[in-house]
């Protein structure tokens, strides 16, 4: 069950309109290696997790991308309120208006719409973690990316708090790894997945 | 908030070093603090979740700002 708060996880007030930078930014909501993806991910991944820590981790995580779709949208709104219609035309962010107006809808930078291929939930924790830790590379990446096509101060400011956020996912993850390692025994050397052993047949 | 901050990282940390004293410890204080300040804000600014009904005698929840348009308003 979860519960909403009505605040972000951190402040965004960004004062000037770019519709530009917000078609770039939008692929961190819908893209391949945005947030909406990263919940879902963590969140699903649950239910196969064969370790106590570990499920917390996907839980706390998984909740925390909830709070940063919440973000990107925030900066994607703030940069399309009070647009003239020469802003749309001028800035590359027409083929979007022309199907969302300036709703939030969870595309990538080239307007392809989310999808759920993006992401894996193997039911195999080393499948799954790997991937965990290789999704907040990515998604600190494409941080970095926007960082480089920005120089607005309000947008940085909330871009670099996110980035932030993958470097230590990134580190709780290589953390839940080295915890389902250990619990692994002798027979189970080359990792193979300790979440599912079939239930021997009966007659 | 910052102490909401806080207990989150804190907490991410605990749950890969759930034994962590200094952590916990950590963890007890920001809590703490966390619990005054939100109920301060619940009677100055209203409602930040569904269980902070205060005594204004209306469902607060439904006000403005919204947190994407905390600047606007």
């Amino acid at each position: 069950m979860w519960m909403y708060e009505k605040k972000l996880q951190y402040p965004i007030k960004v004062q000037n309109p770019d519709p530009g930078i917000a078609k770039i930014i939008i692929t961190q909501l819908g893209g391949p290696d945005g947030e909406s993806g990263a919940a879902m991910r963590y969140l699903s991944q649950r239910y196969a997790m064969p370790n106590d820590m570990v499920r917390a981790v996907l839980t706390d995580i998984g909740t925390e991308e909830l709070g940063h779709m919440e973000m990107v949208s925030t900066i994607v709104h703030q940069l399309t309120r009070n647009l003239r219609m020469s802003d749309i035309e001028n800035s590359g962010f027409a083929p979007y208006f022309v199907d969302h107006t300036v709703g939030i809808y969870p595309v990538d930078a080239s307007g392809v719409p989310f999808n759920a291929a993006s992401f894996q939930s193997t039911g195999d924790p080393f499948a799954d973690l790997n991937e965990d830790m290789a999704a907040e590379q990515k998604a600190r990446l494409t941080y970095d990316n926007i960082l480089k096509l920005t120089d607005d101060p309000d947008v940085r400011d909330a871009i670099t708090f996110l980035r932030q956020r993958e470097i230590v996912h990134y580190q709780r993850f290589g953390e839940s790894l080295e915890k389902i390692r250990d619990g692994l025994n002798s027979k189970n050397y080359y990792a193979y997945n300790p979440a599912f052993i079939p239930r021997p047949e009966t007659k | 908030m910052v102490s909401d901050f806080v207990l989150l990282e804190t907490g991410l940390f605990l749950d890969t070093h759930p034994d962590n004293e200094d952590a916990l410890a950590f963890y007890r204080e920001y809590l703490k603090m966390r619990k005054e300040a939100a109920a301060e804000y619940a009677e100055k600014y209203g409602m930040l979740t569904p269980m902070d009904l205060n005594e204004t005698g209306t469902w607060q929840w439904v006000k403005s700002p919204w947190p994407w348009d905390i600047e606007e308003a």
